[in-house]
């Protein structure tokens, strides 16, 4: 890519400063531009005049703490404490690879997968430590004395020999030109040299939260921009047919009124826009009021077949159909379920969940002739510059964009939906549009996690081990990851199946997409196999677990799972929870373990029955292998934050389609929990099996806090739950 | 009509459109962008401000009701630089994650405990009801806990 459009494309930035950089040519290092260094020396410091100091971070924060875990990273090697320093966001640093896409750069630039805090581990720290080395090297220079007598402590150098101290700020000049330093100069520190990364940090915008910052996608706003409110279509992948925009227009301040059309418009295929009918206006109320008073005659003939009951009773029909495609199998199945003792059967179902995001979506744009602007809260840089490139033409280059902090994202605002109808509504009226959703918005056009049934059989030997293990499932999506999970390859003789059952919903990734359902599937039907076979349940996950000392994930990221990690959560959990320990009537314990991706975590719920079809969550006892662990406080925040993600959806979460109409279209109709349905005690540990670089967390805790729910409600009532929304079927 | 108010100690009229709810004109006129939109229906409790000292949800608070109001928001919460205890208690304890929702818990937090000085935790249950997507209500009930401690000894 030429020159001089990649450094416009490096300016796209949410903080003021223009930064322009260089890649050298030590791997992981981005050096300063010596000529517009706008005060930052690398990427992640930046010093202002005055002598303050800003960490920059790469990956944008939707609460996961990627904001905090990497400010510690940086602040970690350049020795300053975090509470003297402001910590802002990068701008995208990505380049744009053959296909014209926009791709990252030396720096993983998404929130997704549990993965952020591994993919910028060694890069982050690395340019941290090259900024250390160039501002030691510049005060070398200065005194005329060597390099390694040099100490960075507390934003500044000091020379232990004369006593003389420079603060960072007054060495950055000085670091421009120096492109000398040697490898082991810049080396990022040993983990025994590392003071802040390992200790609790609190969110380093904690501050400017409580005292209502305007840190937000939704809270952006540019001078002259014009405010817009879409009317889209309720019923699943349909289409306006027509429209009477007398009212709507009447309204003061309306501007115009734009058709936005379905993309695609082939609606067998997914859908990536909703049709509807752009209300643009002076101000976002008018906008609303003229979206409300439209009258509209939309096509709801397309997806009528798309409903929660049907469904449900095609996943289900599909079970025992002929439709299913062989994933993995080995060994002689009906042999072994033949010579079984024992053989114990169960079907699951899970309806749709909606992401829910606290922060509708949002977006401004500014689209010129050949040249546009985006200020967005998203999940992705490189996704959301590609976003504008697909709705307008314009070369990702082209392209400068503002990220700001999201209010959650749960994978939904990984979406471009919300950027391509902004761009396009400024595309066609030459002003800056700022597009913002309604909360029925965002949960008639969500891309849901999946609806899925599934038929589990175990064939039991006279031990009461699990000696075959039989695993089918129908879904909306193809339900592949479910059929690669343990505990089939762990049981040497295993065969499952899947069929995706045809139809209209968009779905996409909610907070550990997959696992966030399968956990609860098989590590309720492995306490169901237990129970029925008179086993201890903690003894029987810890000899399953037992039966192989490692496998290869089959499921991304494909990694090598060695399982006395898996036996470590669960005695850790079982241990500090007192599991098994005797209860009054009324009152249960449920355990269950899972790994997700490539961290593993195990919880113990203690559950209260409160009448035949209630229950209370007094108390859950975790346990994590995330690896190295940044930030402690924020890695038991995340467990918090999955534990009650997780008790939330299960009890409540159901996405209802009628005849392709989503009728939970806001919190009076789709439930969430309030604090007075959360547990009241959560202990969390946090577990060390040696390793040197961290795992991921975000999703981790979330997956196994099912099937420990209801696993609870088993040893509580004696009333397994097959089907969720738990509150509906109790 | 013109209806006259102060927000966070300023006096403000307004003429527009007496429908509109107090919340978009705090985000969009005043300027005031900590107020959050979460539903539009005071189900989530995001918008969450004091009018004339009670927890009200602004987006169901029209502007023509507002005649003679004093109405307090999150960015009027702390005096000058020193934080209101409660939004001290919020930090001690790392509740912010996401932080969408958390204006408008602190909001509701220091209007319940004006009420509820010594709450218990079924007093916590029933009069703090804002939803935080990102759970963080675990975090909550201890910082409501701290704050209510710090606000007695105070
Ligand atoms: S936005 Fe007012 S209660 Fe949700
Ligand atoms: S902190 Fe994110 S919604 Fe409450």
């Amino acid at each position: 890519m030429p020159a001089l459009s990649r450094r416009a494309f490096l300016q796209s930035s949410a903080a003021t400063a223009t930064l322009a950089v260089a890649i050298s040519a030590t791997p992981f290092v981005i050096a300063q531009d010596s000529q517009s260094s706008g005060g930052h020396v690398t990427p992640c410091l930046r010093i202002d005049a005055d002598g303050n100091i800003t960490l920059c971070v790469p990956i944008p924060d939707m609460g996961q703490g990627m904001e905090t875990t990497a400010a510690q990273m940086i602040a970690d090697e350049l020795n300053v404490n975090l509470d003297d320093v402001s910590v802002e966001l990068m701008p995208f640093l990505g380049t744009v690879n053959d296909g014209g896409r926009a791709v990252f750069g030396r720096f993983y630039q998404g929130g997704g997968g549990s993965g952020s805090t591994m993919r910028i581990w060694h890069e982050i720290r690395g340019t941290a430590a090259y900024a250390r080395a160039l501002l030691l090297e510049a005060a070398s220079r200065r005194w005329q004395t060597v390099r390694s007598g040099l100490v960075a402590r507390e934003g500044a150098v000091f020379n232990p020999a004369s006593g003389q101290s420079l603060p960072y700020g007054d060495l950055v000049p000085h670091t421009a030109g120096i492109s000398d330093i040697s490898e082991a100069g810049m080396k990022p520190k040993t983990a025994n040299e590392r003071t802040i990364v390992g200790a609790d940090a609190r969110n380093v915008h904690s501050r400017a939260i409580v005292t209502g910052k305007p840190l937000f996608g939704i809270d952006a706003e540019i001078p002259d921009m014009l405010h817009a409110a879409i009317r889209r279509c309720p019923h699943l992948n349909g289409r306006v047919i027509s429209f009477d925009d007398t009212a709507a227009r009447q309204i003061q301040g309306v501007i115009d009124i734009i058709p936005v059309d379905r993309i695609p418009e082939d609606t067998a295929q997914w859908r990536s826009v909703a049709a509807g009918l752009a209300v643009v206006a002076e101000s976002y109320w008018a906008a609303r009021k003229g979206a409300e008073a439209l009258e509209v005659t939309w096509d709801e003939t397309v997806s009528t077949g798309d409903d929660t009951g049907l469904l449900r009773e095609k996943c289900l029909a599909a079970l025992d159909g002929d439709g299913m495609t062989t994933s993995i199998e080995a060994g002689d199945l009906d042999a072994a379920f033949s010579e079984a003792s024992h053989s114990i059967e169960a079907t699951y179902f899970h309806p749709h969940w909606a992401h829910t995001c606290i922060e509708p979506h949002s977006c401004i744009a500014h689209v010129k002739d050949d040249e546009a602007e985006i200020w967005v809260g998203h999940q992705f840089m490189n996704s959301a510059i590609n976003g504008v490139k697909d709705a307008t033409g314009i070369a990702p280059e082209k392209v400068k964009a503002n990220f700001y902090r999201m209010g959650t994202g749960f994978g939904r605002k990984a979406e471009n939906d919300f950027i391509i109808e902004a761009a396009i509504l400024s595309k066609a009226t030459g002003r800056a549009v700022k597009v913002t959703w309604t909360r029925e918005d965002e949960m008639e056009q969500d891309y849901v996690n999946q609806l899925a049934a599934y038929k589990l059989r175990a064939a039991v030997g006279q031990n009461g081990a699990i000696s075959a293990w039989h695993l089918k499932a129908a879904a909306d999506t193809t339900p592949a990851v479910v059929t690669r999970e343990f505990p089939a390859r762990l049981i040497d003789t295993y065969k499952t199946e899947y069929e995706r059952v045809p139809n209209g919903v968009t779905r996409g990734a909610w907070r550990g997409p997959h696992h966030n359902v399968i956990a609860w599937v098989i590590q309720s039907f492995l306490d169901e196999v237990a129970v029925e076979t008179g086993q201890d349940r903690l003894e029987a996950l810890l000899s399953l677990y037992d039966r192989k000392t490692a496998l290869k994930s089959l499921n991304w990221p494909n990694r090598d799972i060695t399982f006395d990690r898996f036996r470590g959560v669960l005695r850790k959990a079982a241990e500090e929870a007192g599991f098994g320990k005797s209860m009054p009537d009324g009152w249960g314990q449920g355990i269950a373990v899972h790994h997700t991706f490539v961290s593993v975590c195990a919880h113990v719920v203690d559950v209260q029955m409160t009448g035949d079809r209630d229950y209370r969550v007094h108390k859950v006892t975790s346990a994590i292998d995330c690896g190295l662990v940044v930030n402690p406080l924020g890695v038991r925040a995340q467990v918090e934050s999955g534990i009650m993600d997780g008790l939330c959806a299960a009890k409540y979460g159901k996405w209802i389609l009628d005849k392709g109409l989503v009728t939970t279209n806001n919190f009076d109709t789709y439930q969430k929990m309030r604090i007075n349905e959360a547990p009241s005690e959560i202990n969390v540990h946090l577990l060390d099996f040696g390793d040197e670089e961290p795992r991921g967390t975000g999703e981790v805790s979330l997956p196994p806090v099912i099937p420990a729910l209801t696993n609870a409600i088993f040893a509580a009532s004696g009333k397994r739950i097959r089907e969720l929304p738990i509150s509906e079927n109790l | 009509m013109s209806v006259s108010f102060t927000i966070n100690g300023t006096r403000r009229s307004f003429d527009g459109d007496e429908e509109m709810p107090l919340l978009w004109h705090l985000r969009e006129e005043a300027g005031l962008k900590g107020t959050k939109f979460g539903c539009g229906i005071g189900q989530c409790g995001a918008c969450t401000v004091h009018l004339d000292g009670e927890a009200v949800r602004s987006c169901s608070v029209p502007m023509a009701s507002l005649d003679g109001a004093n109405i307090t928001t999150i960015e009027g919460l702390a005096e000058d630089d020193a934080l209101h205890p409660v939004q001290e208690a919020w930090i001690e304890e790392d509740v912010p994650q996401c932080g969408y929702c958390q204006a408008g818990q602190i909001m509701a937090t220091v209007a319940f405990l004006k009420d509820t000085p010594n709450p218990t935790d079924e007093d916590i249950n029933t009069g703090i009801t804002n939803l935080c997507r990102c759970g963080t209500y675990y975090r909550i009930r201890k910082a409501i806990k701290r704050a209510a401690v710090a606000m007695q000894s105070a």
